[in-house]
């Protein structure tokens, strides 16, 4: 049975290239090369391996500056079937909720002319970083959604359901989701292959269909843009660089007497971590089994 | 075969002779692809570079009206001879240089080649990036008919193939048209630095006003410690081109390290202040065929041109590469285009493109300079002997020294005889005029 997959794409700024101005905090973008963000790269990826499984159209789709036409290129390289770029003055100061809700909107007009089983999104942007849009897409569209999927175990448009892996903190949780379902994509969802020389041939001569803030959908000019945008970014910083952790060692008696003493070692240590919180057990600290101390790890982005 | 997978002709590399040629066959209707394997046209190349504006002008008549992303134009250039601490300057500077377009201009391959593969692209070529070509595909009378791409299903077919693959030639080498590997003896390396400086201390540091003049001066000397080689030193808009560049025999036999000779270069109190402050933008090496006319691989065979670097088409006595890489691109284009009407790709008739080659200035100059490898070869203390003196004598020739000046000039002639007997001197003369084909 033929599918229908959309997947939402951003170009970003390549940030394994970028500065950060230190006196206004704001990336420095002017020339630093654009590309596909990474994420989503594999998010096609995982739309093309099923379209050759089950036959059907790959229909991609962003939000963005003329320059992102590029961005569709790339994903019509790698087996995109359709591209669309939707492309107006109208939208620039665009913030997550103004976002989805110009994808969602997008989505939905495609969906009416041929129905979607299934939308790809990356986990986020690496420029923003905020995975907000994805999940707002889903809920203005109300499809189900499942973030920082790892695997598709199952796929099957008949029955019309899917089995997903996604990641969470404590591991991996194994869901059986109804279709239509959106998706945000891990790297590790599809493994992304070199594009066959015929896609390359076909894509050179590629033009993105271009939709505006009106035309062929009419986007409410209050919730686009600026006006549809209700974030204000207060400040922003670079984020300092993590200190590694220390180890403490304490004798097997009397644990929590040398953590308490390591801490009262370190005045202003509100940000020291005796472990990382990573899901798991509490690593190497030889704290007693029974006693188990977690510190707080203040995430570089929060 | 489908017939997407069929052109009329296919042309391997996206540097200037590549994309000349691919503009001239699509300008006269022929299907062209072009494969390119960085990510895009230019952004794997490199150069000194000054770029020559007359090439251009046979490639791309009215080029100027397409926004060329030239730096800036040379208005002044010549030499600096630099011995360790002092250097000479023959410097030309002339208000002709002012008419636009000027006859050269600075540039950045990574800009110049994206805009010449655009201008490949409006004339109709297709151009494929991020694909390398692995291997030359031939049919059993050994006809070239078509190449493999390092992509799934990545053969393509047409009746003639140019390549114009850049000094690495490897395809040229599999169809056996140049023997073996390069030889180190017969191949330069040169490290390039750009640095990034504001416009207005570029302009300052050079005495030029405004960016519609700009510098490209030719080094000798200490800036390659004395050894056969050149660096370089142009001016863009905000930044400079900085490099240095010998035989790579002359690396392996002083047991240099490219980014240390350059290091000492950039160290040299002549060039230091023209960069302090500056901030490095991009670091590269590349190599330079230094094969002489006598070297130079087999040009043609059956559905087959070879052109630009990959079959040593450079002129290092003038630095001139990018315009004998056009213009060879371009008769190559011209040969295709006539085989196709003829319906004839066999070597014979492919031997059209050598010969619109040697009637033009490509081999002429080629074939002129042809002993200039041997000279540098031969003569491994040419530099240093003579730059050296220029800068002792000048230094004599500048100042009082309360002596009889027939006495100070003596004193130059004696400096020359305690670096080189007069026979010396008379030989090195004799080989540099053979050299240089006089
Ligand atoms: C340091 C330096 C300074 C120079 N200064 C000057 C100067 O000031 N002025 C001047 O005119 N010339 C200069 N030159 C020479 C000039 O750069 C070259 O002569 C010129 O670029 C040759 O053009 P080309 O198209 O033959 O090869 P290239 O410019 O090398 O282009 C070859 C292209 O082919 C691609 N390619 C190679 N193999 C494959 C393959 N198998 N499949 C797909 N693509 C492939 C490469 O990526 C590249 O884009 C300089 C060179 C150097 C290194």
């Amino acid at each position: 049975m033929a599918i229908h997959i959309v997947v939402a794409i951003k170009q970003v700024p390549d940030t394994s290239n970028v500065r950060i101005n230190p006196e206004t905090g704001t990336l420095i973008r002017e020339g630093v090369p654009s590309i596909l963000n990474p994420y989503e790269v594999h998010a096609l990826e995982l739309a093309v391996r099923l379209k050759e499984l089950h036959g059907g159209t790959v229909t991609v789709l962003t939000m963005g500056p003329p320059a992102a036409a590029e961005a569709l290129r790339e994903c019509v390289e790698q087996g995109a079937d359709r591209g669309i770029l939707i492309s107006d003055r109208k939208f620039a100061a665009a913030d997550t909720l103004a976002t989805s809700y110009v994808l969602a909107t997008a989505i939905q007009a495609l969906d009416a002319e041929l129905p979607v089983d299934l939308l790809l999104f990356g986990k986020q942007a690496i420029d923003g970083d905020t995975a907000q849009v994805g999940p707002g897409v889903a809920t203005r569209m109300d499809v189900p959604v499942l973030s920082c999927a790892i695997k598709v175990e199952r796929f099957d448009p008949v029955a019309r359901t899917a089995v997903i892996h996604r990641r969470v903190a404590r591991g991996i949780e194994v869901v059986n989701v109804r279709l239509p379902v959106l998706l945000t994509v891990e790297k590790e969802i599809a493994a992304v292959q070199r594009a066959p020389l015929a896609n390359m041939l076909r894509a050179v001569n590629f033009q993105p269909e271009l939709w505006s803030a009106s035309a062929p959908v009419a986007f409410d000019p209050a919730q686009i843009g600026i006006k549809g945008s209700p974030t204000i970014v207060g400040a922003a910083h670079t984020p300092s660089l993590k200190k590694a952790g220390e180890r403490v060692t304490a004798n097997p008696g009397a644990p929590a007497e040398a953590v308490a003493a390591a801490l009262a070692a370190r005045p202003h240590g509100g940000g020291s971590c005796l472990d990382h919180h990573s899901g798991g057990t509490p690593g190497e600290a030889e704290v007693s089994p029974k006693i188990i101390v977690w510190g707080v790890c203040r995430s570089p982005y929060d | 075969m489908p017939d997407t997978l069929k052109f009329d002709a296919i042309v391997v590399g996206g540097g200037p002779s590549g994309l000349a040629s691919a503009i001239i066959m699509a300008r006269a209707g022929l299907k062209v692809v072009l494969f390119e394997r960085g990510r895009f046209a230019g952004s794997k190349n490199l150069f000194g570079g000054v770029l020559y504006t007359s090439a251009i002008q046979e490639i791309l008549p009215g080029f100027m009206a397409k926004n060329p992303p030239f730096e800036r134009p040379v208005t002044e250039q010549g030499y600096w001879l630099l011995s360790p601490d002092s250097v000479v300057r023959m410097m030309h500077r002339s208000e002709q240089y002012k008419v636009e377009p000027a006859a050269a201009y600075t540039g950045l391959r990574a800009r110049f080649d994206e805009w010449f593969a655009r201008q490949a692209v409006a004339e109709g070529a297709l151009v494929i990036a991020k694909t390398a070509v692995i291997d030359v595909l031939r049919d059993n009378r050994d006809r070239v008919i078509g190449v493999r791409t390092d992509r799934p299903d990545g053969d393509v077919y047409a009746p003639v193939t140019i390549l114009s693959e850049g000094v690495n030639n490897l395809l040229t080498q599999k169809l056996g048209l140049a023997q073996g590997d390069l030889p180190p003896r017969l191949v330069a390396l040169s490290v390039k630095e750009v640095i990034g400086l504001p416009q207005a201390t570029i302009e300052q540091r050079f005495g030029l006003t405004g960016l519609k003049e700009g510098v490209a001066i030719d080094l000798f000397g200490d800036a390659t410690l004395g050894l056969p080689g050149t660096a370089f030193l142009y001016s863009n808009k905000t930044s400079i081109s900085i490099g240095v560049g010998m035989l790579l025999e002359m690396f392996v036999e002083h047991r240099l390290r490219p980014h240390e000779v350059l290091a000492r270069f950039k160290a040299h109190p002549a060039i230091r202040p023209l960069l302090a402050g500056g901030e490095s933008l991009e670091y590269g090496a590349h190599l330079i065929p230094e094969f002489g006319y006598d070297r130079m691989p087999k040009l043609y065979a059956d559905g087959v041109m070879v052109a630009g670097d990959a079959a040593g088409m450079v002129d290092a006595m003038h630095r001139e590469g990018t315009n004998l890489a056009m213009m060879a691109g371009k008769f190559a284009a011209e040969a295709a285009i006539e085989a196709h009407s003829s319906k004839d790709f066999s070597a014979r008739h492919l031997q059209a493109y050598r010969d619109k080659l040697e009637a033009s200035f490509v081999m002429k100059d080629l074939k002129q300079y042809r002993r200039m490898t041997d000279f540098l070869d031969g003569t491994p203390h040419f530099m240093k002997t003579y730059v050296d003196f220029v800068n002792d004598a000048a230094m004599r020739y500048f100042n009082a020294h309360d002596m009889p000046k027939r006495d100070m000039e003596k004193d130059i002639v004696r400096s020359l005889g305690k670096r080189r007997s007069f026979l010396g001197v008379a030989q090195d003369v004799m080989r540099l005029m053979r050299g240089m084909g006089l």
